[in-house]
């Protein structure tokens, strides 16, 4: 099927966010309400457009369906960029997933910051980061999704900072942004690397040229990792991963929006797009380090109190499973749970934003401002209080637990399926299903711990409970809307069998082959999956009811107290609790002694080489004709031998009466210049 | 030339010599408060003597008095230099504070015997009318720089210039005996024709005649290690006569040595348009470089250490010397060529450095920088005046003295690989200057605030101001004209061997 | 007389006109510069219009006699390289007329003296002659002596002879390398005239036994490299630009560093294109050098104006590391002509770019010193919500600084290391650093100023006003424009630089290295 038109949609798509972030930033404030509903309606709009497309793309029934458009940005000649959307199904779907989930946020917003100080501002970022996000999904080239990736970056660093009177928040931002460069170096390396040997930025020509063995070995090895450095920034992978808990920072909708379903997934997304260009040694490297950030982050969610930080982690690891399934091989399972995912994450976000907001204005009756309205430990007993927010955020934690008739179930069975298929084809990589079922279980288990602690048991703050009320419809709507999409069956449709993925996205979205000469064919991979599928599953859903069963008997049924577990654990939980000490040691060992270089050389510079050096030059000259000038002057006395001195004097003797006494000394000195020109002369 | 002969081509000197005459006369007649007006005489007479110079001048070039002295554009462009040099003096001579209480006849009737001498010095081709010469304009600078007879400063400048002259210029004569004693002769030409076939053991004899009359000549231009008197003289002489001893027998003495290293120890090939080659066997033109770089680097070094203005001038006068000096040892066409282009711009900027002394010496009654503070904010004319002639002594373009150095540089870079040292280390020279030049720009409108009233100094003074400066900076985009005339100078009387 | 001496004489001809005008007229002073800036602005304007892109070599010619016996004569000319240049100056130094409109002291010669640099500089981009380029290169110096010295900060008279003493230097060897070139080059100052002739001609001239291309090279590099500034001539930068007023900060960073850029790219780069083979390797170590040290210098300052003054250190090390990406088009590189072009059209982007958004960072720098009289980066805080336009101005500006896509500074580094990659592999990765540095000291000093807590001192801090904005708001939108669309200012560029780029590929035998 061809659909000219869909380039001029992703032109509004892209745009209409825009042109809304420059209407609030220009005029906001004087607008009526702020001017959030330009925002709104705006998102909408793009909203409504990408849906078209993608029911165009339902029924079109082409998994092999792609629009390509391009123009010519800079040439010089030789050297020119073009820049372009490239529209296929994955675009599409993640349009969706993008105008969906920042509408719910758009809409969310609208009570959950209501009468903030920078309402316009806000709304104006949120318009950024939707038109940046957009620019990574339907950039067809290096240079535009590069270019997009950045403005992602700095949209995240404006909305966790928007609370900037907090120095944590601005502190969250600064954070979030340099650790984000840090990746974008690699991926700029990566694509410097793949210029060089291919001679353009276009994805269709970089794979082509792979295909080609333009680049191969080692160079196309270091260009994929290079590349994925970036989808470690974005995706907060280990050891990237430290901004994204702190990114908690910003206001909860933003965290729903980008620090869970979008932002964060744009490494996950790139690393789909490009995977036909990873070598197997950067895959493997790719699923190390997915697999490795799936169970250690999952490890921490464990341990925390903070109900955001408990998501955060558990957005960290989710990602993990995603990267994990990349380097595997099945990118198209990564894709899955990324929809899926974006769904329920994004649910949790808004219930636990439903929460805190109760949680906040109950504490702001109570003119309590000490008390943190985010703690688990503060809550408990709110599942009478706010229905709503409980139901939705149950399905939506028996989705992110894997456990059947759910989403989360169908997008992570395949993926452990594909690693399970992996390790069975190279059993010296056993260690990656292992992450990944430990991770499942723990994924279980501290999903429940947060719902259990939050809505079930005994009130931990009595007092507040009676102030403790359900949010307005404006919040709840998002959770309802996001929680009934939790359910398999829109993912399955037309198919309607909750134990198996396929369905509308297995059929639309099909792994291509690698371009990388030798690598195993797609339909390989899929079929080694597909004989794995079972066994995956029935592990998955062992781990994921053992996960619960734990936290029911520890929480619910209080069996046995987590206290003693905790004691017993000792240092583990410690380290747990204390996030490993990353961001501790990362001060000590990285930033500390960066600055303390910094001081270093600007002394240098500055107190040393400057001041020393360079006025030395100055001094020496000062010095120089300090010497000179005495030389020239009563230097003259010292300056023959005293012998002769002391004749002159006798000489003058007569003379001095007269005179200074220096005048015979010249003509003596004259004399004596004399000789020793002569001497020179001679010889 | 026989001597009667001579005299047909001798009349611009004969005019001269009635000028000072008449000077004299009338001294006698004038009654001290108007004797300034001896200064008419001299200045009129000058203007005609050259007038004389120019109708004269028709790139004819012969020896005069048996070949004791020539005629050749090349001496006639030395005398103008000396005669606009000495017409400026005076003018400015009316005007300076330090004169008013003494007769100023005898002072302009000495000016015009400098000049004379100046003339022989300039056109002298013969050791004894080079040892005259010099001992004519030394003897009078001795009493001009000793004129200001209450001020004891100035006397014992005028004695220090005695003894120190005498001394130099009694190794000089002994030298110019020694080398007489070699070569039978004391004229150029027959000179350099024996040092061409002097035999090896003579040459110890010859070295020590030509360091001796180096000396002569570097206490002359006042080049290290002959320069000592040059900054008690410049400091304790008056003004005007630091000003024109720093730029008139400056001038003499270069053209003396350039004669003289040319055409008695080289083949005088800078003289024919070619590069000349030097006639003995030793190293005079390294010598020579080395004075120059040892000139050059003590005369910057020490200005920075001055506070008194004219104290300061005196050093630079030294240093520029340096860098003059340094265009002898190419023995190149372009050599003489950049000395003597060097030279008119050099007139004109320090010239001009002294008149500003003189108007703030009148103004203040200081010399020092703390009379300078705060100058151009009072005094803005004044300032950028002497911004002008601070940032051309550096020899920054756009103004006559980067063009001097310009041509200096030139002159070495051509002369080969060699000489490219020297270019560096004049170079280094010129930003060490920069130092102590930018400092009185600091001093004058850095330091001190904007002051509502603003003064002006007396119009004539202004307009020797102005007419100096005008050309400073006029040479230093257009020097065409300049240049032409040296190129049409650079004709000598030379007799090739 | 031709639209490029116009371009020239006009800043002169304000000059003189305020020289006239009675000193209690300062309003009429002011007027005058700006509109001698202003028309001047529109002249390169005009020319823009009328400048054929589709052609390297030199446009709108003017040539007279000036001194026939040394063969020095009045020519300019202008191409794709100098054009972009003239219009930045024309731009800056019209901004710049009413950066320092508040200027109370000494009013005339303040701006008699801002014309006079105005003239200096578009001399230097515009003359062919190279005795007529030293000539104006050194203009400059005395005008900038006095603006730094008068007008200038506490520091101010050391900070200015610094800097004159530091050029002087560089100039000096500058001249001896310009003779060297005229006397080895048949005698000419023809700066068009030596491009076709020195490639060859130096073959084979020996200075102090080395080859005369090497030392002639370093000696007009060194000259070049201080303005620029390149690592180790760099002291006199942050110094000077920390006690100029703001306009002179501004004219600084904004073109004067250009110059030594400009300098290498068409003296050295055009008249010995073997050096650039023989150099490129330092150049780029340099760059890296430049970008790190300088980066490292501005992260650890808590003067405001003095990181800015090192992040223009950092900045400069890019353009360096793009210029030296030329020989990629080499055989001995693959004849590489895409990195060749990314690599220079990058630096010479590079130029441009920093010359705007330094420009913005100063005058950035000015308007909050004029209101809290102090530019401690701690001693501010929270003022994002006492003044949100200016905070959101400046959070612009130092997007822009640290290469923000979409930001015109983000095209040109990001083309210097595409271009330089391919040959300077190492170097390149290491100076993507750099990326992390720009991004880690202006988010910081952001942070420091104007997030958290309001600082009480400054709650009644105004607003930025109109005239500042007036200043700053050009630059932005160029800052901008050139960063959502560079195409027209390659286009102007493309031409010439393949001039450049095949000098230097074509003529590099290393006959006589």
């Amino acid at each position: 099927m061809m659909e000219p038109y869909f380039i001029h949609f992703s032109l509004l798509i892209l745009f209409l966010p825009l042109a809304a972030f420059v209407v609030q930033i220009f005029f906001g404030k004087h607008l009526p309400r702020q001017g959030d509903w330009v925002s709104v309606g705006a998102v909408v709009i793009t909203l409504v457009l990408s849906l078209i497309m993608f029911v165009t793309m339902l029924f079109g029934h082409d998994s092999g369906f792609t629009e390509e458009a391009s123009f010519t940005w800079l040439d010089m000649g030789a050297f020119s960029i073009q820049l372009g959307f490239l529209i296929d199904n994955i675009t599409i779907i993640m349009l969706v997933v993008v105008a969906l989930i920042s509408t719910c946020s758009h809409v969310f917003s609208l009570q959950y910051m209501a009468g903030d100080i920078r309402y316009s501002r806000y709304y104006a970022y949120l318009g950024l980061f939707t038109f940046s996000m957009n620019g990574i999904v339907l950039a067809n080239n290096l240079i535009s999704m590069y270019m997009s990736w950045e403005l992602v970056g700095v949209s995240s660093y404006l909305l966790i900072g928007h609370w900037f009177e907090k120095d944590t928040a601005a502190d969250a931002g600064k954070k979030a942004f340099l650790t984000n460069r840090v990746g974008d170096i690699g991926f700029f390396i990566g694509i410097m690397l793949l210029y060089t040997s291919i001679g353009s930025f276009m994805f269709g020509d970089i794979f082509t040229g792979v295909a080609a063995g333009k680049i191969a070995g080692t160079t196309l090895t270091l260009a994929g990792i290079g590349l994925f450095m970036g989808a470690m920034g974005k995706s907060s992978q280990f050891p990237l991963h430290i901004w994204l808990p702190d990114a908690m920072e910003g206001p909860t909708p933003v965290s729903a929006l980008m620090h869970a379903a979008t932002m964060v997934a744009a490494g996950v997304y790139m690393s789909v797009r490009l995977f036909p260009l990873f070598t197997p040694d950067a895959l493997l490297v790719v699923a190390y380090v997915g697999g490795f950030t799936a169970l250690f982050a999952a490890s921490i969610a464990v341990t925390q109190t903070d109900i955001k930080k408990v998501l955060a982690y558990s957005t960290v690891s989710q990602l993990g499973y995603m990267i994990l399934a990349v380097g595997t091989g099945v990118y198209t399972a990564a894709f899955f749970h990324l929809l899926t995912h974006a769904m329920f994450k994004a649910n949790l976000f808004y219930g636990s934003g439903s929460v805190i907001h109760a949680m906040h204005h109950a504490l702001h009756k109570k003119h309590d401002h000490n008390t943190d309205p985010q703690d688990m430990r503060n809550m408990g007993g709110f599942k009478d209080k706010m229905p709503v927010t409980y139901w939705t955020m149950l399905i939506s934690t028996l989705a992110i637990a894997g456990v059947p008739l759910f989403s989360g179930f169908l997008s992570k069975d395949a993926i452990l399926a594909g690693t399970l298929a992996f390790a069975q084809h190279h059993p010296a990589h056993l260690l990656l299903p292992v992450f990944g079922f430990g991770a499942a279980a723990l994924t279980a288990f501290y999903m429940f711990r947060l719902m259990f602690l939050t809505f079930h048991g005994a009130p931990q703050m009595p007092e507040l409970i009676d102030d403790i009320h359900e949010s307005p419809k404006e919040m709840t709507g998002p959770l309802v809307l996001l929680a009934s999409l939790s359910v398999f069956i829109f993912y399955t449709l037309p198919y309607v069998n909750p134990l198996s993925d396929h369905g509308w996205f297995t059929d639309l979205v099909v792994a291509g082959n690698s371009f990388v000469p030798g690598n195993i064919p797609a339909h390989e991979i899929a079929e080694h999956a597909h004989d794995a599928h079972y066994t995956a599953m029935y592990i998955s859903v062992a781990v994921a009811f053992f996960g619960i069963a734990l936290a029911v008997l520890m929480y619910l049924g209080k069996v046995f107290s987590a206290e003693n577990w905790a004691k017993s654990a000792g240092r583990l939980y410690d380290w747990s609790r204390n996030k490993y000490y990353f961001d501790e040691n990362y001060d000590r060992f990285l930033y500390q002694p960066f600055f303390r270089l910094a001081n270093k050389v600007a002394w240098l510079d500055w107190d040393l080489y400057d001041k020393y050096f360079i006025n030395g030059f100055g001094r020496f000259t000062d010095w120089l004709s300090r010497v000179t000038g005495r030389f020239d002057y009563e230097g003259i006395d010292q300056g023959l031998v005293d012998g002769t001195g002391r004749i002159i004097d006798y000489l003058g003797s007569a003379f001095r009466k007269l005179q200074t006494g220096r005048l015979q000394n010249y003509l003596l000195y004259v004399t004596a210049s004399l000789i020793i020109l002569t001497i020179i002369q001679a010889f | 030339m026989t001597n009667l002969q001579s005299l047909d081509f001798y009349w611009p000197e004969l005019i001269l010599t009635g000028v000072i005459v008449l000077a004299i006369i009338l001294d006698l007649l004038l009654d001290k408060k108007d004797s300034g007006k001896v200064g008419w005489v001299l200045i009129l007479g000058l203007i005609t003597v050259a007038l004389a110079i120019y109708i004269q001048d028709g790139s004819k070039t012969t020896t005069l008095f048996m070949d004791s002295i020539v005629l050749d554009p090349f001496a006639s462009f030395f005398k103008m230099l000396v005669i606009l040099a000495t017409i400026f003096v005076s003018v400015v001579s009316w005007h300076s504070g330090e004169l008013t209480e003494y007769r100023k006849g005898e002072y302009f009737t000495l000016l015009g015997i400098v000049v004379l001498g100046l003339f022989l010095m300039v056109s002298a081709v013969d050791l004894v009318m080079v040892y005259l010469s010099i001992e004519v304009v030394s003897i009078m600078s001795f009493i001009l720089a000793g004129y200001l007879k209450q001020n004891t400063r100035s006397n014992e400048a005028g004695l220090k210039y005695v003894v120190y002259g005498a001394f130099s210029s009694g190794i000089m004569l002994f030298g110019i005996s020694i080398l007489y004693g070699l070569a039978g002769s004391t004229n150029y030409f027959e000179v350099q024709q024996a040092v061409v076939d002097l035999d090896e053991t003579a040459n110890a004899a010859l070295v020590m005649a030509l360091v001796m009359i180096l000396a002569g000549f570097g206490y002359k231009v006042s080049a290290v290690p002959f320069h000592f008197w040059t900054p008690d003289v410049y400091e304790g002489a008056p003004i005007t006569i630091t000003a024109y001893l720093s730029v008139a027998p400056k001038a003499g003495a270069l053209a003396m040595m350039i004669r003289f290293f040319n055409q008695v120890l080289a083949d005088g090939g800078a003289m024919t348009g070619i590069e000349g080659v030097s006639m003995t066997n030793m190293p005079w033109p390294e010598i020579l470089a080395l004075l120059a770089v040892i000139t050059m680097s003590l005369g910057n070094l020490v200005a920075i250490q001055q506070n008194n203005l004219k104290r300061m001038l005196a050093y630079s006068s030294i240093a520029h010397a340096g860098y003059m000096l340094l265009a002898l040892p190419v023995m190149s066409t372009q050599g003489v060529y950049a000395v003597m282009i060097y030279l008119v711009m050099y007139l004109f900027m320090n010239l001009g450095a002294f008149f500003v002394v003189i108007a703030v010496k009148n103004k203040t009654g200081g010399e020092t920088f703390d009379d300078y503070r705060g100058l151009g904010w009072e005094m803005p004319l004044v300032g950028v005046v002497m911004t002008i002639f601070m940032v051309s002594l550096t020899g920054l373009p756009p103004t006559a003295g980067f063009i001097g150095k310009f041509y200096i540089f030139a002159a070495l870079v051509k002369g080969g690989p060699q000489f490219y040292y020297l270019v560096i280390l004049a170079g280094i020279n010129s930003v060490v200057s920069l130092y102590y030049y930018l400092r009185v720009v600091k001093v004058m409108f850095l330091e001190g605030e904007r002051s509502e009233t603003i003064l002006q100094p007396p119009a004539v003074m202004m307009g020797m101001l102005l007419l100096t400066a005008i050309p400073t900076v006029l040479f230093g985009i257009y020097w065409s004209p300049i240049a032409n005339w040296i190129q049409h100078s650079l004709t000598f009387f030379i007799q090739t061997i | 007389m031709g639209i490029l001496s116009l371009l020239i004489w006009l800043p002169i001809l304000g000059m003189v006109t305020i020289a006239f005008i009675p000193r209690k007229y300062e309003k009429y002073i002011k007027i005058t510069a700006a509109v001698a800036t202003g028309i001047q602005l529109l002249l390169s304007l005009v020319l823009w219009q009328r400048f054929d892109a589709g052609i390297g070599t030199m446009q709108f010619m003017e040539r007279l006699e000036w001194i026939p016996s040394f063969n020095i004569a009045y020519i300019l000319g202008i191409d794709g390289l100098s054009l972009p240049m003239v219009i930045l100056t024309a731009l800056l130094c019209f901004i710049c007329v009413f950066v320092s409109w508040n200027i109370s002291k000494a009013v005339k010669g303040y701006f008699a003296l801002f014309l006079l640099l105005d003239t200096g500089i578009i001399g230097v981009f515009l003359s062919l002659d190279f005795f007529l380029f030293y000539v104006f290169w050194e203009v400059m110096l005395l005008p900038m002596y006095f603006l730094i010295g008068i007008w200038g900060g506490p520091q101010r008279e050391y900070a200015a002879i610094k800097f004159f003493l530091y050029t002087l230097f560089g100039s000096v060897l500058m001249l001896v390398g310009i003779l060297g070139l005229y006397f080895s080059c048949g005698k000419t100052f023809d700066i068009p005239e030596l491009m076709r002739i020195a490639p060859e001609a130096l073959q084979g001239v020996v200075w102090w036994g080395m080859s005369g291309i090497k030392v002639i090279w370093v000696l007009l590099f060194i000259g070049f490299a201080i303005k620029v500034p390149v690592f180790p001539f760099h002291t006199w930068l942050p110094l000077a630009h920390v006690e100029a007023p703001t306009a002179i900060s501004v004219i600084l960073a904004g073109i004067l560093l250009k110059l030594g850029v400009y300098g290498i790219l068409r003296i050295n780069y055009g008249l010995m294109p073997d050096g650039v083979y023989w150099f490129s390797g330092a150049l780029a170590f340099l760059g890296l050098i430049n970008v790190i040290w300088g980066g490292l210098c501005a992260l650890a300052q808590t003067d405001l104006k003095k990181l800015v003054a090192y992040s223009s250190v950092n900045h400069m090390g890019y353009a360096l590391i793009g210029m030296a990406a030329v020989i990629a088009a080499g055989a001995a590189n693959g004849t590489n002509f895409k990195a060749a072009q990314a690599g220079i059209g990058g630096a010479v982007f590079q130029m441009f770019n920093h010359g705007t958004i330094s420009a913005m960072l100063f005058i950035l720098v000015g308007v909050i010193y004029e209101r809290a009289h102090h530019r401690d980066i701690d001693g501010f805080g929270g003022l994002a919500s006492q003044m949100p336009v200016y905070a959101g101005i400046t959070a612009v500006a130092f997007f822009a600084g640290l290469g923000l896509p979409g930001l015109s500074g983000f095209i040109s580094e990001a083309m210097c290391f595409i271009g330089a990659f391919p040959v300077y592999r190492g170097i390149v990765i290491a100076s993507t650093i750099g990326i992390l540095l720009n991004a880690a000291y202006f988010l910081w000093a952001f942070q420091r100023i104007f997030f958290g807590e309001l600082n009480e001192k400054y709650n009644k801090l105004p607003e930025i006003n109109r005239l500042e904005l007036f200043t700053v708001v050009p630059l932005l939108v160029i800052t901008i424009f050139f960063g959502i669309y560079p195409a027209p200012y390659l286009d102007i560029i493309a031409r010439t630089m393949d001039m450049i780029i095949n000098s230097v590929v074509s003529l590099s035998t290393f006959a006589g290295m």
